[in-house]
């Protein structure tokens, strides 16, 4: 019902138009053009300059995305903060706002769905250290929480240094308890400085949210949505570390260990654990090991991909703009009891502790209820409890009654070959005439225990979707369940419906199989054979006469064009050798092996002798080519018919009817021949003739647009936009790869698990503590190692010391490491690179200064950063983050070197050479130091010659000067120094008190808890030194080279006078004037001392009225200051009395603003 | 030839066969392996010297390596160390050529820590392994294809031929962080044909007379030939007489296929030359984007490539190749995806190798 209305249209003409061209002018009359143009040619091209240098500073480096864009996982939405700051407050409030339901009890990830692409996991992080350092380096997004009415705190800080260091995630920053400030000039004073901080701390102009109180125990709900609308929106770089390594944040874990096993070791068992969640990062392999941040290195026991358990929306609720109501109830929080109320897809769940539950003795019980309580506690499948019961059919048999499954498992496990081929669909076209008779034999093998064979055609996870089992039930979510290992071990039911509801699947599962029987949909000559088979039994027309004529033009196509091999199969799933695979030979039949298997119960049995090799086989690169295969080659029609090959012969297809039709070939040029070829491609067009045409059309048609009609395309890009095509293409090609290969057990072989999916893994020898120390406020992280992570080695950092740590670090102290997933204690040796000579060690870190340190530790590659801990406890005082760096090398052998110096002392000394002593103890350390330099204290070099014979480490040495008998002759070398091999996991996920975990301390803390004093060696307490006056014997020169000398070198030394001169001797009589003048002037002098003696007194006096009105103002100013810091103390007590009545669970109702 | 993951890391095999491709995908993957049996039913049972030589010289390649022979000579155990690389000098066993020594190290090379200068001496080319020559032109563009390029070379300083030997090369290799991955589907045309006959200590005019030959067969085929004639003299000749050919046909898309022969008592050139034509001919029939000789290679590197689809087409696996895989999803649990390159053609019997690489970057390289 659209109305047409007239397009307005702007009066050109009138008092309108004059108005608006007046209006225009008047708005021009600000922008003068001229003025911001460009006074000359060099300014504007300095001008040009600078803005394609401003474009370029916009560009960051094309990184790899390796989350795949369709159906990515849930993005990690962490909440950090300090305690008390209102971090479960906000997720309940996030929770609500995109649920519509209130959590009571928030532990673990919270996954919801937040838009049409796009899902969110909210992870609460406690204030526990380790806990942080885990968040840090999975969470994508990070609110962190500010208490606007205190500030930062230390905790604040850390967390952003370990971003810092782990790759730094997005973050927004989210200031609480503004609501406490009463004053609105302290509110926006408060605001302004956190946020001034707050921008240093990540950048200028990082996102601070404000939230204002508390209302119903939820943050107001329009600044939760604003809040909600950002994270929405928000973008994500990839982080190089996430991007290379798979991982996983489990948002449930479970104990499947046997319960007798548990039982038997009281509880102290290695358990099997399974662990959910969605896989991030890269494509997870199969084999890959894996760490658990808090526990260890593990292996993977098996992967299997379940049903989305919070799906995005899917194709029909994707037409609608806005998520559909359904969509927004749905939470997937595991961990946490939603209210006891579980919102499903299509049901509500209510776990109302009842009659059912155990441990529940105060409500009388029935005698059914009684007996459903009982069935929970069984331990074993009946299945299994026939195996292991002794009925013996008479009371004479020897052997009890036993269960065999041996051939049926067998039977079941060619059943999963047939199937995968038939869904695999690359054979489906090829002839399977010899798979022929081995499905023939597994019907004969499978028909008569039928109803055994059922366990393997229902996959026993086809009901796990990932949800807790005891909400399954009534469950119809379609799962896309697949078990990679075929499941050896019991599966126990967690309670007895998980059980009926198996065997009901199961009976479900075989009404469908035999449908599948009754009709066949004929896709592969195994699967007609088989469906003949069992025709044959039953009705009159056998089938497989109904198809023998296709049957036979397969045979045909087969025998005419060679078999085409399913090479895959062959590769990897057959036990052929290699020269087999090329010989034709196929897969050996089942029936085979069971006979070898016959033939093994046997006692003896004769040695094969086939191993044997009589020729030497050598292994070749160059395999030769027989004498035939090169005989042919003089044959002048074969070497024609590969002429196609070579840029001078015609095309593919062209040559390869030649191939065919050796007549076509020989008469090239005539055109009576080619016409004919002509006539025959009109006559029955080659479909490959002319998909070639067609190709051929069309890339002429993309050459010619790329001349002519979108000059875009062609254009050649920059760098930039040509590393980001190729970053995409190579995507694409990744995405199209493996696509076709629906088979997903086959395709997991081949590329392991996409990140996306939900899976459970399946973890053997999990440490039991993990499992009976168990918290759900502690995230619990599955990360795949690298090949190279996996070894142990020395790796080289390059480090610093955080310039907020107190404290110096030393060599050989422990350190804790958090590097790639692992945290770690470990011993590092620091060291400076000494003129690109050597590595020297260094006892202490420098200030302000970057160093390398070595340690032996867990692999890791080159460019992954770090931060180190001196302790991780929380009562720990100041900044616990201690150091900062980056990964350099990995190696097995370490060259970092002390200097070390050896002195000995010359005990005979001839002109240029000197026996040395006490250097060395013995000849043979002597001879291994021949040649080195060597020095005395005055600097005359030397070096060591030969040992001596008599005193046991003597040298002889020659030196560029004598050397005196008082000289110290020393030997600089350089002492190479091996970090210890010590490497202890932070196993704090094992700990049931886990914020207090306790590594190797340090001989000092050791003693300071122990009470143990030092013991001091008395060689290295101080002494005074005493050191005797040297004498020196006067230098005595020869009367003959005395004689011989110039002048002015003759030594001038003469003997002091004795004898006293005349001067000295005379005696002094004054004249009358000269007395008086003497007089006088000692008269003088007198009363000058007397003078000088009373300005001093006088002066002293003042100085002293002055110290006292120093202290005057001193004890003044004390007294302000310890009045300022009373009322310090006086805020602090009362934050802290607040913080405890936080702890103890009275805080939550104190904000509650009354 | 089971090959099982056993608890741990260890990684058995049986057999004196692969021992090669074993060992390095055992250092690539830092995996160690156990091989039993080796030669365990043989009149002279154990290791050949050859193979012992093999080892010291991994040994002397990485650091930290563990090698365990036992007393029979029969079981090997080898821990690997990190690849090192720098400056090393290797004397070969004279009973195989200096090809047999350089396959794994060219595989090694470019993730070791420091760019690989080998100096190997020996015999430069025999019947079994890649002669020098195709090293030179074939293996080593053959690595080009993922990256490692600068700085890649191998210099034929002396030749020698067995029996005696007394050759000597150089091979230089850098250091890459990741190798590219390989998208290589389309063979294209053969556009040139080069070759290299060699002689030493036999009359220079052999090396004519195998060129003549050769021409006589390929030259029907395009004009792009040029086989040099390569004579070397004096001390850089080696002990014994020989000579050979070699062939290399490179196609538009750069796709090398090559062959070779070379002399055997009682032959006149003109057959040796004949039989490397008439090879290079069944080589190029069997076409391809690889040679197959150097399917592992390209396999491997395939394997050690960044997280995305690496794709190329072959003929079909050879025995070695076929093992090889297998050997490869042992080590890194990678699997390709092997299907026929042409679904709509039936006589083709090229290939489609597809995998996903495992993303291997080299841990050993240095950064400072």
């Amino acid at each position: 019902m659209d109305v047409q209305h007239k397009q307005h249209r702007a009066s050109r003409a009138g008092s309108k138009a004059e108005k608006k061209k007046g209006k225009g002018k008047e708005r021009q009359k600000g922008f003068t053009e001229k003025a911001f143009a460009p006074k000359s040619g060099r300014r504007a091209d300095r001008q040009g300059r600078r803005k394609v240098e401003l474009d370029q500073t916009r560009l960051h480096v094309p990184l790899v995305n390796r989350t795949p864009e369709d159906e990515p996982p849930p993005v990690i939405v962490a909440i950090v903060g300090p305690p008390g700051v209102g971090k479960t407050t906000l997720l309940k409030s996030l929770v609500r706002r995109y649920t519509k339901q209130t959590l009571t009890d928030a532990k673990g990830p919270i996954t919801v769905v937040s838009g049409k692409k796009r899902r969110l996991t909210f992870i609460e992080c406690n204030s526990d250290l380790n806990s942080m350092i885990d968040i840090g380096k999975i969470a994508d997004l990070v609110l962190l929480m500010i208490d606007g009415s205190f500030g930062f705190e230390m905790e604040t800080f850390e967390f952003l240094n370990i971003l810092q260091a782990h790759g730094f995630s997005k973050v927004i920053g989210v200031l609480t308890h503004l609501d406490l400030l009463k004053k609105a000039s302290t509110v926006r004073s408060a605001k302004k400085a956190l946020k001034k901080r707050f921008w240093t701390e990540i950048y200028q102009g990082a996102k601070l949210f404000y939230l204002s109180g508390v209302l119903n125990g939820r943050y107001p709900d329009t600044e939760v949505l604003n809040l909600s609308r950002f994270i929405s929106v928000m973008k994500f770089r990839p982080l190089i570390f996430r991007n290379t390594h798979p991982y996983l944040l489990a948002d449930r874990v479970e104990d499947i260990t046997p319960r007798e096993q548990i039982r038997l070791s009281q509880g102290t068992c290695d358990r099997t654990v399974t662990m959910y969640g969605y896989l991030r990062g890269t494509n997870l392999r199969l084999g890959t090991k894996i760490h658990v941040p808090g526990v260890g290195d593990l292996d993977i026991k098996t992967v299997e991909i379940l049903g989305d358990p919070c799906p995005l929306p899917d194709v029909d609720s994707e037409k609608r703009r806005k998520l559909s109501e359904k969509q927004k109830l749905l939470v997937h929080a595991p961990m946490s009891d939603v209210g006891g109320v579980m919102y499903d897809k299509d049901a509500v769940w209510v776990n109302v502790p009842g009659s059912f539950t155990r441990g529940n003795v105060d409500v009388l019980q029935g005698e059914g209820e009684q007996m459903v309580m009982d069935l929970q506690d069984a331990d074993i499948t009946l299945d299994d409890a026939v195996s292991r019961s002794q009925i013996r059919l008479f009371g004479s048999s020897l052997k009890s009654l036993e269960v065999r499954q041996t051939a049926n498992e067998e039977s079941g496990m060619n059943h999963n070959h047939e199937d995968d081929d038939m869904e695999n669909g690359m054979c489906s076209d090829a002839s399977q005439s010899d798979s022929e008779e081995e499905s023939e034999s597994e019907i004969g093998s499978s028909d008569d225990d039928e109803d055994d064979e059922i366990p393997f055609t229902s996959s026993s996870n086809l009901k796990n979707t990932g949800r807790l089992s005891r909400r399954v039930h009534t469950r119809t979510l379609p799962s896309t369940s697949m078990s990679l290992k075929q499941q050896e071990g019991i599966k126990y039911a967690d309670s007895d419906s998980d059980l009926g509801e198996k065997n009901d699947e199961d009976e479900e599962r075989r009404v469908r199989f035999a449908e599948e029987d009754e009709d066949v949909d004929i896709r592969s000559d195994a699967d007609v054979s088989e469906g003949g088979e069992e025709n044959t039994e039953e009705e009159d027309t056998p089938k497989w006469k109904t198809n023998l004529v296709a049957k036979a033009q397969v045979a045909l196509a087969s025998s005419q064009q060679g078999k085409r091999k399913d090479w895959i199969r062959l590769i990897y799933n057959s036990e052929l050798t290699p020269e087999q695979i090329l010989n034709g030979q196929t897969i050996p039949t089942v029936v085979g092996e069971e006979q070898r298997v016959d033939e093994d119960d046997d006692f003896f049995t004769i040695k094969k002798s086939s191993e044997v090799v009589l020729g030497e086989e050598i292994e070749a690169t160059k395999e030769g080519w027989s004498k035939d295969e090169l005989s042919k080659w003089e044959d002048e029609e074969i070497l024609e018919s590969i002429r196609h090959l070579f840029i001078t012969g015609r095309d593919i297809e062209n040559g390869h009817q030649t191939a065919n039709d050796e007549a076509t070939i020989d008469e090239e040029g005539d055109s009576n021949h080619s016409g004919d070829e002509e006539d025959n491609s009109l006559q029955d067009p080659d479909p490959a003739r002319i998909a070639s045409l067609s190709a051929k059309k069309e890339a002429l048609k993309r050459k010619f647009d790329e001349q002519y009609d979108d000059p875009s395309a062609a254009i050649t890009t920059d760098f930039y936009t040509q590393a980001k095509d190729a970053i995409s293409h190579q995507l694409s090609l990744n995405h199209a790869e493996f696509a076709s290969i629906a088979d997903s057990t086959a395709r997991a072989l081949v590329e392991g698990f996409r990140p996306g999916q939900y899976v459970r893994i399946e973890i053997g020898n999990m440490p039991c503590e993990f499992i009976q120390n168990f918290d759900a406020q502690y995230p619990v992280i599955v990360g795949g190692l690298l090949a190279a992570e996996e070894r142990m080695s020395y790796v080289q950092v390059r480090i610093k010391r955080h310039r907020w740590f107190a404290k110096t670090l030393k060599t050989n102290d422990p350190l804790i490491f958090s590097l790639g997933w692992r945290r770690f204690q470990t011993i590092p040796i620091y060291s400076l690179d000494d003129h690109s000579i050597r590595m020297r060690m260094l006892k202490y870190t420098p200030e302000h200064m970057h160093c390398y340190a070595t340690f032996y530790g867990p692999a890791s590659l080159p460019n992954t950063g770090f931060c180190t801990f001196n302790s991780l406890k929380g009562e720990t005082p100041g900044f616990r983050v201690s150091a900062t760096g980056v990964v350099l090398d990995i190696d097995r052998s370490v060259k970092i070197v002390k200097k070390l110096k050896l002195t000995g002392v010359p005990f005979k000394i001839f002109k240029n050479t000197a026996f040395i002593k006490d250097m060395f103890s013995s000849a043979l350390e002597v001879a291994k130091f021949e040649g080195a330099n060597i020095r005395t204290v005055s600097g005359i070099r030397g070096q060591v010659k030969k040992a001596l014979s008599k005193p046991d480490g003597a040298f002889r040495a020659t030196f560029e000067d004598k050397v005196l008998m008082s000289d110290i002759v020393f030997l600089r070398a350089w002492y190479s120094v091996i970090p210890r091999k010590f490497y202890n996991p932070v196993t704090s996920l094992l700990l049931s008190d886990k914020a207090h975990w306790q590594g190797m301390r340090l001989t000092g803390e050791v003693r300071r808890a122990e009470g143990l004093k030092t013991p001091t060696n008395v060689n290295s307490v101080y002494k005074k030194i005493e050191r005797p006056q040297r004498r020196f014997n006067p230098l005595v020169i020869p009367k003959k080279l005395q004689a011989a000398l110039p002048y002015a070198s003759k030594p001038k030394l003469m003997k002091p006078q004795r004898s006293q001169t005349y001067l000295q001797r005379r005696a002094v009589v004054m004249e009358p004037e000269e007395k008086k003048a003497v007089a006088l002037l000692q008269q003088m002098r007198a009363l000058r001392k007397d003078q000088v003696a009373k300005r001093m007194e006088k002066k002293a006096e003042k100085r002293k009225e002055k110290e006292k009105k120093r202290e005057r103002e001193q004890k003044r100013k004390g007294d302000k200051e310890k009045e300022r810091k009373k009322e310090a103390m006086r805020v602090i007590g009362q934050k802290n009395k607040r913080e405890q009545e936080a702890e103890e669970g009275k805080g939550w109702s104190k904000r509650q603003k009354t | 030839m089971a090959a099982t993951a056993q608890s741990g890391n260890l990684v058995k095999f049986s057999g004196h066969q692969h021992l090669r491709s074993r060992l390095v995908l055992s250092i690539l993957s830092g995996k160690p392996v156990r091989i039993d049996n080796i030669r365990s039913h043989d009149k002279n049972p154990g290791l050949r010297d050859y193979e012992i030589n093999l080892l010291r010289l991994l040994e002397k390649v990485t650091n930290g390596t563990v090698i365990e022979i036992s007393v029979t000579g029969t079981a090997i155990l080898l821990k690997p160390g990190v690849i090192s690389g720098g400056a090393i000098i290797h004397e070969c066993p004279l009973s195989r050529s200096v090809g047999y020594y350089l396959e794994p190290v060219i595989a090694l090379a470019p993730f070791s820590k420091r760019p690989v200068q080998l100096t190997i001496r020996g015999v430069t080319s025999d019947d079994y392994d890649l002669s020098v020559d195709l090293i030179r032109t074939v293996t080593l563009p053959h690595l080009q294809l993922f990256g490692v390029s600068d700085g890649l070379e191998l210099r034929i300083k002396k030749r020698g031929a067995p029996p005696e030997g007394g050759g000597e090369v150089q091979f230089l290799c850098p250091i890459v962080k990741q190798v590219k991955t390989l998208n290589f589907v389309d063979p294209g045309k053969i556009k040139r044909i080069r070759g290299i006959a060699h002689t030493v200590r036999v009359s220079p005019q052999f090396s004519n007379r195998m060129i003549e030959a050769s021409r006589s067969v390929l030259n029907r085929y395009i004009p792009d030939i040029y086989l040099y004639s390569d004579v070397y003299k004096g001390s850089e000749s080696g002990k014994s007489p020989g000579y050979a050919l070699s062939l290399l046909a490179e196609s538009t898309t750069g796709s090398i296929h090559c062959a070779e022969a070379t002399s055997q008592p009682g032959v006149a050139p003109e057959d040796i030359a004949l039989q490397a034509t008439r090879a290079l001919l069944a080589e190029l029939e069997r076409g391809g984007c690889v040679d197959r000789k150097h399917q592992s290679l390209v396999l491997l590197m395939m394997v050690l490539g960044s997280e995305d689809v690496g794709r190329c087409r072959m003929d079909e696996p050879t025995p070695r190749t076929i093992q090889f895989l297998r050997d490869v999803r042992v080590f890194f649990g990678t699997s390709f995806k092997v299907v026929p390159a042409d679904s709509n053609d039936a006589s083709c019997h090229h290939l489609l190798y597809s995998c996903y690489g495992t993303g291997y970057v080299n841990a050993n390289r240095t950064i400072a």
